[in-house]
């Protein structure tokens, strides 16, 4: 494809929110910093359950490409199930039964944290996207994720205007 | 500063006639909802409250998120002359509660649940301790904090075997064990108030339920040592000098302190002198002084040396109990060394300089100014030649 980048420099961290999760193993470890999550010890980390809602948005508009999710640590507290949602501006764990997209992910692809190609036709204009994470691969009560990459596009309509800075005199 | 909405229930079943929390519980509630209300309005511009009942015919809402105490006053009035009977149903009532939550119209409000509970534990489907721990951890994922405030008959046997073991105990009530189970970082709490002297509204604001609130509008240097334990601690009222815990009443703590300042302030401008003997009672005082500061203190020339004495005196007591005393004979000093160096020197000669500069900055200015408009000239010019 002909522009295939991570879009995580575009993400909104001060809306980046995760439902949830636990409170020292927040979704701000794994995204907070914009870049693919290597440290090996920060990771999100669910709580009450397996579930995990990760709520992220743009300063912009994108299209989304491909997802890539690794959790590699665990293999039985790998995310399995996903649904993906976007644009939704309050969700909570119970609107999540009408997907843009579901998927199930194999061992393999979360624990090389392989992409998984979406419907590119349904993320076409994404300013929130939503990834519901509905159990794992070994029934655990937690799911672990160590990091998560969005490849796609900015829209092309929309400049990013957050890098613009008063000129110095 | 919490950033939250919240959403108050209300007993409003028979138990609530009984007069044992002065006049009845009815309307010892009313209060405490009313101090509720202002605390959580107060701490944020952007909080909103909202009010539900939970016995009578069933759960209903009375007022959705409102910054109104007209509303919440109106809709307590209700309640009191309309709407008493029944028995309560808990779980209905917080999953109504975290409806009207859900559709908070600024999303970025935290979620909270205060649930006033005056009737004993009712039979109702899924009021049982294990359905409740159930409800509670369906709270605690989708990020909503609760608090119960349980007096009366809401009171559970149990709760003293409780407390005596700690928080940890398993044998505890199922209030409190919904509570812990909804507990995420410390964000939810069960606070019991027996009947007696105290009212209800006294014992919700020096509790943990409104302790976050209540600290919220007060500076940080204010709150004093033991703001970051835990509220109502023993242990934080030894750091305190006025005798009273200061997590406790935060607003009077922070009273305390400014006007412990100002005196001291009044006292020191007052008797100068006097302030710089009694800083010099310690024996180390001068000579333990780091070097420096002694050099300070004798620079300052006849007028300042007693001040600066006093301030030597004040760096070597740092590590003393009274340290505000200290920082502000030492400022005091530096101030009085302040007026004797003007003394000694020649003032406008300072001021003089500082015109100087200002003239300087001004020149530079000009010259910008300028050499800018000489560039802008040559630029069109050159642009003239050109369309030539």
């Amino acid at each position: 494809m002909a522009d295939e980048k991570s879009i995580l420099d575009l993400i909104d961290t001060t809306q980046l929110s995760c439902l949830n999760e636990n409170s020292s193993h927040t979704v701000k470890d794994i995204l907070g910093r914009k870049t693919v999550n290597s440290a090996a010890g920060s990771y999100l980390l669910s709580d009450a359950d397996e579930q995990l809602l990760l709520t992220i948005t743009f300063n912009q508009s994108v299209r989304i490409r491909k997802l890539a999710i690794r959790s590699s640590e665990d293999p039985s507290k790998a995310p399995k199930s996903i649904k993906l949602l976007i644009n939704r501006p309050s969700i909570g764990f119970e609107d999540t039964t009408d997907a843009v997209q579901e998927l199930e992910l194999t061992e393999d692809q979360v624990k090389e944290g392989k992409s998984v190609a979406l419907r590119y036709v349904r993320f076409q204009s994404v300013n929130t996207l939503h990834i519901f994470i509905e159990n794992n691969h070994g029934d655990e009560d937690e799911t672990r994720i160590d990091a998560v990459d969005i490849i796609g596009t900015p829209f092309e309509t929309t400049k990013d205007l957050s890098g613009l800075r008063q000129e110095e005199d | 500063m919490p950033l939250e909405a919240t959403m108050i229930i209300i007993d409003n079943s028979e138990y609530m006639r009984n007069g044992d929390y002065p006049p009845s519980r009815l309307e010892a509630q009313a209060d405490a909802v009313n101090t509720v209300f202002q605390t959580k309005v107060d701490s944020n511009p952007e909080n909103t409250v909202g009010i539900m009942t939970m016995a009578g015919k069933g759960p209903e809402v009375l007022v959705t998120h409102t910054r109104d105490l007209g509303q919440i006053l109106k809709a307590l009035h209700t309640v009191a002359t309309e709407k008493i009977g029944g028995a309560i149903n808990i779980p209905t009532a917080i999953a109504i509660a975290q409806l009207a939550l859900k559709h908070r119209e600024n999303k970025n409000l935290r979620q909270r649940i205060v649930v006033f509970v005056g009737s004993p534990p009712t039979d109702a489907p899924g009021s049982d301790a294990a359905s409740l721990v159930k409800l509670a951890k369906k709270l605690k994922k989708n990020n909503v904090a609760v608090d119960i405030v349980s007096f009366g008959d809401g009171i559970e046997e149990e709760e003293e075997v409780s407390m005596e073991v700690g928080a940890e105990a398993h044998s505890a009530s199922p209030l409190r064990k919904f509570v812990d189970n909804a507990s995420s970082g410390d964000n939810s709490h069960l606070l019991v108030v027996q009947p007696g002297s105290t009212l209800l509204s006294d014992a919700l604001i020096t509790s943990p339920v409104l302790a976050a609130d209540r600290a919220a509008g007060i500076p940080e240097e204010l709150q004093g040592g033991g703001g970051d334990a835990g509220p109502s601690q023993g242990g934080a009222a030894n750091d305190f000098e006025f005798g009273v815990d200061p997590s406790l009443d935060p607003e009077l703590a922070m009273a305390l302190r400014l006007s412990m300042q100002e005196a001291n302030a009044r006292e020191a401008v007052a008797n100068p002198s006097a302030a710089g003997l009694s800083a010099d009672q310690p024996p180390a005082s001068s000579a333990a002084a780091p070097s420096t500061n002694a050099g300070q203190a004798a620079a300052a020339g006849a007028v300042g040396a007693g001040a600066g004495v006093a301030a030597g005196a004040a760096v070597a007591n740092i590590d003393g109990d009274d340290e505000d005393d200290a920082l502000l004979q030492q400022a005091l000093a530096l101030s009085h060394e302040e007026d004797g160096e003007d003394v000694e020197m020649d003032g406008s000669d300072e001021e003089g300089d500082e015109e100087g500069d200002e003239d300087e900055e001004d020149d530079d200015e000009d010259a910008a100014i300028a050499r800018a408009i000489q560039m802008s000239m040559e630029e069109q010019q050159q642009e003239d030649k050109k369309g030539k």
